[in-house]
C-alpha cells in the first residue's frame, strides 16, 4: 500500500474536529480525521443545540456572536441542514437574588457586545406568552436560537466527504509520536502519518495531550437533558434562567428540550454516563415553573453527555507548547455555539496566518498544577 | 418518598409473583411492583368487566389463584405503579396516581415480561390493525374482541389461541394466516408432548377452529393492509408461490412472536447475548437466576422468552436464590425448596423450545419489505429512509436515530429497534456490531405532573450559578 503523509491529522470527530478538518481541507490541506466512534456521537451530537449568548461567558461573547452568524448561514458554508432556528432569547428572574444576578450578568454580556437588555415581567410575557407570569424580570436578547444537534454528524459527514477529507471513523487512536518532520498517529489498524496534528477530543484532550508529555487537567462535567413528546406550541423563544441552570426551547416538530447543565453521573475513563433521578426531577420542575404548560406533557427521554472544562473555565485552543506542529482545541465552554468560529481562527493559525480573533493558548494552564477552580458547578452552556 | 424492602420484584406476572411469594415465604420483606391495575401479568391478566369475569377459562383460574395467594401473603403489592428509572443498589423511580415514589432494596428480581413483535408490511399502521397480544389483553380484561370481519395472522401458539377464543366469542375469523407450514407444526408436536396438559389445550383450540370451519392459510403472510381511515382488506401472500390473495376484513390481529421487555435489564447493565430463539437478546444468568449485576436476578420472558410456566418456575428459583443470598435460607433449604421448580423447568424446556421455534421472528423476510413501509411508527421512518441513512454512513442504531429520528418517539424504539436493526444489518454492516439503541430513562413516557408533583420554587435544588 502507498504510505501517504497527510498535511493534517485531526483526532476527534466532534464539532470542533470536524470544523477544523473541513476548513483546513477547504484551504487546500490534505486532511485525515480520526474518531474512536462515529462523527459527533458524543457531546456534539447530544447537546441541546442552544445557540445563545445568555449562557455564554462574557469573554467568549465576541466569538459566540461571530459563530451565531455562521450557524444562521450554515447552508452557505456547511452546505447541509442542521435545523438552525434563530429566535429571541429570554433569561428569567423569579427572586430578588436572581434579579440582581440577571442585572449583573446582562450588563457584563452587553459590555462584551451581546444585544441584551433588561425587560419587565409584562414585556417578557408579551415576547413569550407561555411564561409563568410570576416572574419579576427578564433579560432579552435578540440574538439567540438553536440547532438540531443530532443532525451535526450527518451534516458534517456529507460536507467532509465533499471536501475530500479522509474519514477514519471507528478508529481509536492509541498514541502519537513526533517524528521530527511530523507525527505518527498510532491506531489499532496501522499508523497514519501527518505533518501537523490537532487534538480535538473533547473531555479526552487530557489523555491525548499526555501522549505528548503535556499535563492539562480537564474536568469532566456530565450534563443532562430531557425531551418531551411532541406537543402543541407552548413557547417560541429560547428560555433560560438567571443562574444559567435552565435552557428550554420547543423544536419545530413539537418536542421541548429541557436542559441547563444539571449533572448526571459518569466517567471519562469508562466513557459511560447516565442521568440521575434528582437532576431529572429538579430540571423538570424548573422547566415547568418557567413554562407552566409543560406540566401537561409527557417526558419521553433523558440523556447525558460529557462537557470538558479547564481550571479557569476558558478554552484550551492553540499550539501545544514545545511540540511544533501540534495543536489542541477544546473546553470551549459555549462549545457547540462557538465551534465553527473558533475552528475558523485555529485553521488560520495552522495555515500560518494571524487569526481574526486571538486563540486561547494552554500555556496559562500548564505553569504549575492548578488548584481546583473556585467554582466548578457550572452548568450551563448549551450542553 | 422512599419505601425500603429486602427485595424488590418488578413485574407481577407468573415469574414475578412466584419470585415474590417464594422470598416472602422465606421471611424477606418483599415489594412487588406492576404497572397494571392488578397482578397476573399479560397471561393471567385480571378481568376488568363483568363480561370478562363470566367467561372462565384456565388462565383466569390461574390468575385468580395467584392473586389470592398474593393477598394471603406478606408481599406488599404495588399495582398501578410505573417504573421510569432504575439504578444499581437498587433504587427504582416510580410514578403512580399517588404521585412519585421510590423503592429501595439491596436485591431486585426483574420479571418484566415480553413485548410483541410485528413484521412491518405496507399499511400495518392503518387503524384496525392490532397485535395478537392486544387481542388477548382485550379478551382477558373485557371479555370481548373488536371487529366483526376479522383475520388473525402471524405465528406461534398465540395465533391459534386468539383464533380459538375468537370462535368461542362468536366472531370466528375469516381466515388464519399462518407464517408456519403444517410441517413446522408437526415438528413441534414432540416438544409439545413434554407438557401433555398444554398440548391438550392446544388440541382443543384446534378442534374449535376446525369446528368453526375457519380456513387456515399455512406458509403465508400479510404483505399489505388496504384502507385509509379504516381497514378494508388485506393482501395475503403464499410464501412458496408468491401468489397474492385479497381478503376483505375490518380488523386484523397480527403478531410475529415476542421479544424480552428488557429495558431495565439493559439500563442496569446486565450482560446479554444475542439469542434469536429467545426473542432477540437473552440476559445471562446462572442456574439460580443471578445476572451479571450483583444482587440482580432475572426471571421470565423479560430475560429470554420461554412462556408462562417456565417463567413461573424461574421466578420461584430467583425468589429463593434472593432469600438464600440474603441469609434467610440455608443452602440445604434453598436446594430443597427449589428442587421442584428446577425439575419443572427441565421438563418444560422442550415444550418452550418448540413454542419459541414457531414464534421465532422471520429475520430474513425483512430484506424484501417494500421501501415505503414504515418501520418507526412514532416518527414515520420508512425502509427507504433507513437505506438512505445507511448510504450517508449510519452504521449503528444510535447513528440511525440521529440521522432519521427513528426511535425518538414515545415508544423509544420498543416497536422498531429490532426491525430497524434487521434492515440495517443487511446493508453491509459489520456482523459483529451491536445494533441496539443505548438504553435511556424514562423507560416509558412519564406524565410530567406525576413526575414533578407539587413543589415550591424555593425547594428546587438549583445548583450554583455558572461562571460569568
Amino acid at each position: 500500500m502507498t504510505f501517504i503523509t497527510h498535511d493534517l491529522a485531526v483526532i476527534g470527530g466532534g464539532i470542533h474536529g470536524a470544523s477544523v478538518a473541513l476548513f483546513a481541507a477547504r484551504a487546500g490541506m490534505d486532511v485525515v480525521l480520526l474518531d474512536k466512534g462515529a462523527l459527533a456521537r458524543e457531546a456534539s451530537g447530544t447537546n441541546a443545540g442552544t445557540l445563545t449568548m445568555q449562557m455564554t461567558r462574557a469573554a467568549l461573547i465576541p466569538y459566540a456572536l461571530k459563530a451565531h452568524d455562521m450557524w444562521v448561514r450554515a447552508p452557505e458554508w456547511l452546505g447541509h441542514d442542521v435545523g438552525v432556528v434563530a429566535c429571541d432569547g429570554l433569561s428569567l428572574a423569579f427572586t430578588e437574588a436572581e434579579e440582581q444576578l440577571l442585572a449583573e450578568r446582562a450588563a457584563a454580556r452587553r459590555t462584551a457586545g451581546a444585544p441584551i437588555r433588561l425587560v419587565s415581567s409584562a414585556e417578557a410575557t408579551r415576547i413569550e406568552p407561555g411564561l409563568n407570569p410570576s416572574l419579576r424580570m427578564a433579560s432579552h436578547c435578540t440574538i439567540d436560537g438553536y440547532a438540531n444537534a443530532y443532525l451535526t454528524g450527518v451534516a458534517y459527514r456529507r460536507a467532509l466527504l465533499e471536501a475530500e477529507v479522509a474519514l477514519r471513523e471507528y478508529t481509536p487512536v492509541e498514541g502519537l509520536d513526533p517524528t521530527g518532520t511530523g507525527f505518527s498517529v498510532r491506531t489499532r489498524t496501522g499508523v497514519v502519518a501527518a505533518r501537523q496534528v490537532v487534538l480535538t477530543g473533547g473531555v479526552w484532550i487530557e489523555p491525548m495531550l499526555a501522549w505528548l508529555g503535556i499535563h492539562l487537567p480537564i474536568r469532566t462535567l456530565v450534563n443532562q437533558l430531557s425531551v418531551t413528546e411532541r406537543t402543541t406550541p407552548v413557547m417560541r423563544t429560547v428560555v433560560g434562567i438567571a443562574s444559567g441552570l435552565l435552557s428550554l426551547k420547543q423544536f419545530p416538530h413539537g418536542t421541548v428540550v429541557i436542559g441547563g447543565g444539571w449533572q448526571g453521573t459518569g466517567s471519562r475513563d469508562t466513557g459511560h454516563h447516565t442521568t440521575t433521578h434528582e437532576s431529572t426531577v429538579g430540571n423538570a420542575r424548573l422547566a415547568v415553573h418557567a413554562i407552566p404548560a409543560l406540566r401537561a406533557t409527557r417526558l419521553v427521554r433523558s440523556w447525558t453527555g460529557f462537557e470538558a472544562e479547564t481550571a479557569d473555565a476558558l478554552p484550551a485552543v492553540g499550539p501545544v507548547p514545545g511540540v511544533p506542529g501540534a495543536w489542541v482545541s477544546g473546553s470551549v465552554h459555549s462549545g457547540y455555539t462557538s465551534a465553527p468560529y473558533i475552528a475558523h481562527c485555529l485553521v488560520q493559525a495552522i495555515l500560518g496566518q494571524v487569526p481574526d480573533m486571538p486563540l486561547f493558548p494552554i500555556d496559562r494552564l500548564l505553569v504549575q498544577d492548578m488548584p481546583a477552580a473556585t467554582d466548578f458547578t457550572k452548568n450551563g452552556t448549551e450542553h | 418518598m422512599t419505601e425500603f424492602a429486602d427485595l424488590l420484584v418488578l413485574g407481577a406476572g407468573p415469574a414475578g409473583a412466584e419470585a415474590a411469594l417464594a422470598a416472602d415465604h422465606a421471611g424477606l420483606r418483599v415489594v412487588l411492583l406492576d404497572e397494571a391495575p392488578a397482578a397476573g401479568g399479560q397471561v393471567w391478566r385480571a378481568p376488568r368487566t363483568h363480561a370478562a369475569r363470566t367467561r372462565s377459562d384456565a388462565d383466569q383460574t390461574r390468575g385468580r389463584d395467584l392473586r389470592g395467594r398474593l393477598d394471603a401473603s406478606g408481599v406488599q403489592v404495588r399495582t398501578g405503579t410505573q417504573v421510569w428509572d432504575a439504578v444499581p443498589g437498587f433504587c427504582l423511580s416510580c410514578v403512580s396516581e399517588r404521585g412519585a415514589t421510590r423503592f429501595q432494596a439491596p436485591r431486585l428480581v426483574l420479571a418484566t415480561g415480553a413485548t410483541e413483535r410485528v413484521r412491518p408490511f405496507a399499511g400495518w399502521t392503518t387503524p384496525g390493525v392490532f397485535g395478537l397480544a392486544a387481542a388477548t389483553a382485550m379478551m382477558k380484561a373485557e371479555g370481548r374482541l373488536a371487529g366483526r370481519n376479522i383475520i388473525v395472522a402471524g405465528q406461534g401458539p398465540l395465533l391459534i389461541a386468539v383464533a380459538a377464543k375468537a370462535c368461542a366469542m362468536g366472531v370466528p375469523p375469516r381466515a388464519i394466516v399462518d407464517l408456519n407450514g403444517r410441517g413446522d407444526w408437526l415438528s413441534a408436536v414432540s416438544g409439545f408432548a413434554a407438557a401433555p396438559g398444554l398440548l391438550l389445550t392446544g388440541l382443543k383450540w384446534m378442534a374449535r377452529i376446525v369446528a368453526a370451519r375457519v380456513p387456515i392459510l399455512h406458509g403465508a403472510d400479510i404483505v399489505r393492509a388496504l384502507g385509509d381511515d379504516t381497514l378494508d382488506a388485506v393482501i395475503v401472500r403464499d410464501r412458496a408461490s408468491g401468489q397474492e390473495t385479497r381478503l376483505a376484513a375490518d380488523t386484523l390481529y397480527v403478531g410475529n412472536g415476542l421479544t424480552p421487555a428488557d429495558e431495565i435489564h439493559r439500563l442496569l447493565g446486565a450482560a446479554q447475548v444475542a439469542d434469536a430463539l429467545r426473542g432477540g437478546y437473552r440476559t445471562l444468568c446462572d442456574a439460580d437466576r443471578r445476572s451479571s449485576v450483583p444482587g440482580l436476578y432475572v426471571a421470565g420472558d423479560g430475560a429470554g422468552v420461554h412462556g408462562a410456566f417456565p417463567s413461573a418456575a424461574q421466578g420461584r428459583i430467583a425468589g429463593l436464590a434472593a432469600a438464600h443470598d440474603h441469609g434467610a435460607l440455608s443452602a440445604a433449604d434453598f436446594a430443597r425448596a427449589s428442587r421442584h421448580a428446577r425439575g419443572q423447568l427441565k421438563r418444560l424446556m422442550r415444550f418452550a423450545d418448540a413454542s419459541c421455534r414457531l414464534m421465532q421472528f422471520p429475520e430474513d423476510s425483512l430484506q424484501d419489505i417494500r421501501g415505503d413501509t414504515v418501520i418507526c411508527r412514532c416518527e414515520d421512518v420508512t425502509v427507504d429512509q433507513i437505506r438512505a441513512a445507511s448510504g450517508d454512513g449510519a452504521c449503528d442504531l444510535n447513528q440511525l436515530k440521529h440521522f432519521t429520528r427513528l426511535g425518538m418517539g414515545p415508544c423509544q424504539g420498543r416497536m422498531c429497534a429490532l426491525n430497524a436493526a434487521g434492515v440495517l444489518r443487511r446493508l453491509a454492516v459489520d456482523a459483529g456490531r451491536d445494533l441496539r439503541l443505548t438504553p435511556r430513562a424514562p423507560v416509558r413516557p412519564v406524565e410530567m405532573a406525576q413526575l414533578i408533583g407539587t413543589f415550591a420554587y424555593s425547594d428546587i435544588p438549583v445548583p450554583k450559578p455558572a461562571p460569568l
